[in-house]
């Protein structure tokens, strides 16, 4: 019975395709509606307003990440979603409801809302190519005419987006534009963190340069005994996870060419992981010594994304160094690496941002993203709320509400120190902010960005509770040294990307795992051989017609000015 | 000729009488067969009309009936499929796997079974019984976690175990060659006991008589293992083994997904998980269609030409 059921697995497989298509009349009706009532209201103008607020209440759902993190609030219904949805039907007169996303599978969730018409009016997400593919099956609502409409009226989003965030994935082509950036407030990306105490023990300096680095790890390596006792079979002196491109991007960067030009950095940038960059395969090939030098986790690929052993590593104080996100180990409030790992270990266990991984030029160099590239809002074509989407995309762009969901209430959530600096305080409760800032909520905004610039500042590295400022402050001064900003590169959609982005980005893991762990006399055989099935199986025909759109568009020029 | 259509409407009353005789008689049975049937072709039957999406460009917004044709009469997604060295490697493990699951774990449960058949002290017998099928119960999840456990090269209870032992750690999770074995290995620990319960039904359903025939004759344990026991349930192994043949080109998805890793992906990645990463994750539902369509009319091709084979061979076959 069993076997016969899976021989119509295939079924399934279909139904979801089913639910996709049986969604799909809805949605095609819906959107009729949407040009239809785009149309009247066209004629109209925005009559249908009244002081900002529709005549009658008007329904909107809206995409919000949940975490699934340890006593967190219910992300559709907590403090911080009362305050939106009161103000919205006071501003408005628009009813807000949540629909909650699982973060870590967020991809996979919005295609599937996507295909069965019950996405909601605002979507967002981390992946363009998803919002492409699903734009070129007639599923976008097309934001450009909504924008020349509206746009005038929307002070709040133009001030805090401006035109750079706004209209970065306008089709300068077709002229249509399926997505709008939210605003990094902070664009600093990653840093290397390493045990402050550990090397105190061991006297050594914090290192500068990535040799000191090395002879570091290999101290913690070698002294693991002194360093963990009855546990030193559990160092890690380097910590590197599945992801690769991102968990030893510092040490991929600094291998690449620094006069890289434009035009090759975008070729080679469909990986945001940077597979194909010069200068890849020499710092893949130094990982790989440090791996068969027993400097790396040896068990790091069988865990996959969103699993929490590796941070339960650092927090239990096994690892040594580790590369992530500028102000990775003080996120989490209590829940923080760095508050766990001095409770555990004690009060001088922690974590210190370093800076050592050199160029060819000598020089710290980071790629950092621009404002933009972050997270993408679209509406789908089920949205038949336009207009009030649009405000809603407005009203939490304004500054006092990004403020106000950032900080909380004084007493709650943050203290107001001396020099009128915000401090953020450990919440319990309804005030629990489930992600970092509540970012969550302030979708065109991810970072702090209070009302006032200087005042946010001033208030950076007191924006994580149980962590010594000082500690964040030297991360975020690391972080933002010799930083290079991606550019925009205006070519029309690349179709050789259309669904290729999973794929290829799976694959682009498997090339990195496999290369990181093969033993050092085979590295070059595997990291090439894997190369060329990655580009054969899609990235070549990338880079092509990249190379093709590029020179169209900017001729023989290798620089986008 | 009168004679004859006399007969023939006699014949045909009397059907009809009966028809209506065991519907009234059994009614109730009747009316509990009816769930089932709607749930099968609410839930397999109605969607079989998405296949047609193999054949189109599919697009999220239209019904099926309005989606365009496919490329090359229809045939573009099978033709690309044919041509992506990821599926054609999907294709190749999950033949590999299976067969590999077919001729080492088919007979375990068969064996199993006929030495719990053989034990005599019931409860102990009952006890490892129990325990034997208590695996099924477990999800893939739990599995891999356990095996991590386990097996993990740095972690792994097993590893340390070696290492303190003065061995070299076992890749067991992590070398794409020992993956297989973790794989196959765990795929028998988690179903060989389950498995094992048809083949004590059979046994159970051998008339005592036959044994005790055989004990007059002289025969000892293992003759009469070999010449009733075995021939007793010969036509259930066959059952299960058209059954499984038919699976050869299918595949479960839980147990490959929760156990592949990056490094053994050479030889991790099944159609099943393929199917998951370009069609659920990467909307290529097209493509993803036409890949499971594929599978399953090999599939039914194999059960056919299995179910035959074993008819040829004097068994009786499934149907």
């Amino acid at each position: 019975m069993k076997k016969k059921i899976v021989a119509l697995v295939l079924a399934c497989t279909m139904g979801l395709g089913m639910v996709g298509c049986g969604g799909s009349s809805s949605s095609s009706s819906a959107s009729a509606s949407t040009t239809d009532s785009s149309a009247s209201s066209e004629e109209a103008g925005s009559s249908e307003l009244v002081d900002g607020k529709f005549a009658e209440t008007r329904h909107i759902t809206v995409e919000v990440y949940d975490r699934g993190n340890d006593g967190g609030t219910d992300p559709t219904n907590n403090m911080y979603t009362e305050y939106i949805k009161k103000g919205m039907l006071e501003d408005h007169n628009v009813e807000v409801e949540f629909v909650s996303v699982p973060r870590w599978t967020e991809t996979e969730e919005i295609n599937n809302l996507l295909a069965s018409g019950g996405a909601p009016d605002i979507c967002l997400t981390y992946s363009y190519p998803t919002i492409q593919t699903y734009a070129n099956m007639g599923g976008v609502t097309d934001l450009k005419p909504l924008m020349d409409q509206y746009g005038s009226e929307l002070t709040n989003l133009q001030n805090w987006l401006g035109d750079t965030n706004i209209y970065w994935d306008l089709d300068d082509e077709k002229g249509t534009l399926w997505a709008i950036e939210g605003k990094r407030a902070n664009n600093r990306r990653i840093n290397t963190f390493i045990r402050k105490d550990w090397l105190d023990k061991l006297g050594l300096e914090e290192p500068t340069t990535k040799e000191e680095f090395y002879n570091v790890i290999c101290a913690f390596r070698d002294n693991a005994k002194e360093l963990l006792g009855k546990d030193a079979d559990k160092m890690v002196p380097f910590s590197v996870s599945f992801d690769v491109g991102w968990r030893a991007a510092l040490l991929i960067e600094s291998e690449m060419d620094p006069k890289i030009t434009d035009k090759e950095f975008y070729i080679n940038g469909f990986d945001d992981r940077k597979l194909t960059q010069n200068g890849t395969k020499a710092a893949m090939k130094t990982l790989n010594k440090w791996y068969n030098e027993g400097l790396l986790w040896n068990d790091f690929a069988l865990y996959t994304a969103g699993d929490s052993t590796e941070d339960d590593m650092m927090k239990a104080g096994y690892v040594g160094a580790f590369q992530h996100n500028w102000d990775y180990p003080f996120r989490g409030g209590d829940d923080s690496i760095q508050a766990n790992l001095q409770r555990i270990i004690g009060d001088d266990a922690k974590y210190v941002a370093v800076d050592c991984f050199e160029n060819s030029e000598g020089k710290h160099l980071k790629y950092v993203d621009s404002t933009a590239g972050d997270r993408k809002i679209f509406f789908p074509t089920t949205n038949t709320e336009p207009l009030a989407s649009l405000l809603y995309l407005d009203w939490i762009s304004a500054p006092e509400h990004i403020q106000y969901l950032q900080i909380g209430d004084e007493g709650v959530t943050h203290n107001v120190l001396e020099d009128g600096a915000i401090e953020l305080i450990p919440a319990t409760g309804d005030p629990i902010m489930n992600s970092g800032n509540n970012i969550d909520y302030t979708i065109t905004c991810n970072g702090l960005h209070l009302a006032d610039d200087k005042l946010t500042l001033l208030s950076m590295a007191h924006s994580y509770p149980a962590c010594d400022p000082e500690d964040v402050q030297k991360a975020l001064d690391i972080a933002a040294t010799d930083n290079k900003i991606a550019k925009n590169v205006k070519v029309p959609e690349i179709v050789a990307e259309n669904g290729m982005g999973e794929a290829l980005g799976s694959k682009r893991d498997v090339v990195y795992d496999t290369a990181l762990a093969a033993k050092e006399a085979d590295f070059d055989k595997v990291w090439d051989s894997a190369i060329e099935d990655y580009l054969a199986s899609g990235g070549q025909a990338i880079m092509d017609e990249r190379t093709e759109k590029f020179e169209a568009k900017y001729g023989s020029s290798t620089s986008v000015e | 000729m009168k004679v004859m259509t006399a007969g023939n409407s006699v014949a045909a009353t009397a059907e009809k009488t009966n028809w209506k005789a065991y519907l009234k008689r059994y009614w109730q049975l009747y009316v509990l067969l009816i769930l089932p049937m709607i749930y099968f072709l609410v839930f397999k039957y109605i969607p079989m009309k998405y296949v047609l999406i193999a054949f189109k460009k599919y697009s999220i917004v239209q019904k099926v009936g309005e989606m365009p044709w496919a490329d090359n009469h229809g045939f573009q997604y099978f033709i690309q499929a044919f041509h992506n060295r990821d599926f054609l490697n999907a294709l190749r493990n999950t033949v590999g796997l299976n067969l590999l699951d077919l001729v080492i774990g088919f007979p375990i449960p068969i064996i199993f079974a006929l030495i719990l058949n053989e034990l005599n002290v019931k409860w102990f017998k009952k006890t490892i019984q129990t325990i034997a099928y208590m695996p099924h119960f477990l999800s893939w999840v739990i599995i891999y976690g356990l095996a991590i456990q386990l097996f993990a090269p740095s972690n792994g209870l097993v590893n340390m175990f070696i290492t303190k032992l003065g061995g070299e750690t076992v890749p067991f999770l992590n070398d794409p060659g020992k993956w297989v074995g973790t794989y196959i290995f765990l795929g028998i620990w988690q179903s060989f006991g389950w498995n094992s319960i048809i083949y004590l039904a059979a046994i159970a359903g051998i008339s005592p008589e036959l044994y005790e025939a055989a004990s007059v004759d002289g025969a000892g344990r293992f003759k009469k293992m070999w010449h009733i026991t075995l021939p007793g349930i010969k036509s259930t192994i066959v059952v299960l083994l058209i059954m499984a043949l038919g699976n050869i080109l299918g595949s479960a998805f839980d147990r490959p997904f929760a156990l592949q890793n990056n490094l053994v992906m050479q030889n991790a990645e099944v159609i099943s998980t393929f199917v998951y990463k370009n069609g659920i994750k990467g909307l290529q539902f097209s493509l993803t269609t036409a890949v499971g369509l594929f599978q399953s009319v090999v599939g039914v091709f194999f059960l056919l030409f299995a179910n035959w084979l074993s008819r040829k061979l004097g068994e009786r076959g499934i149907w």
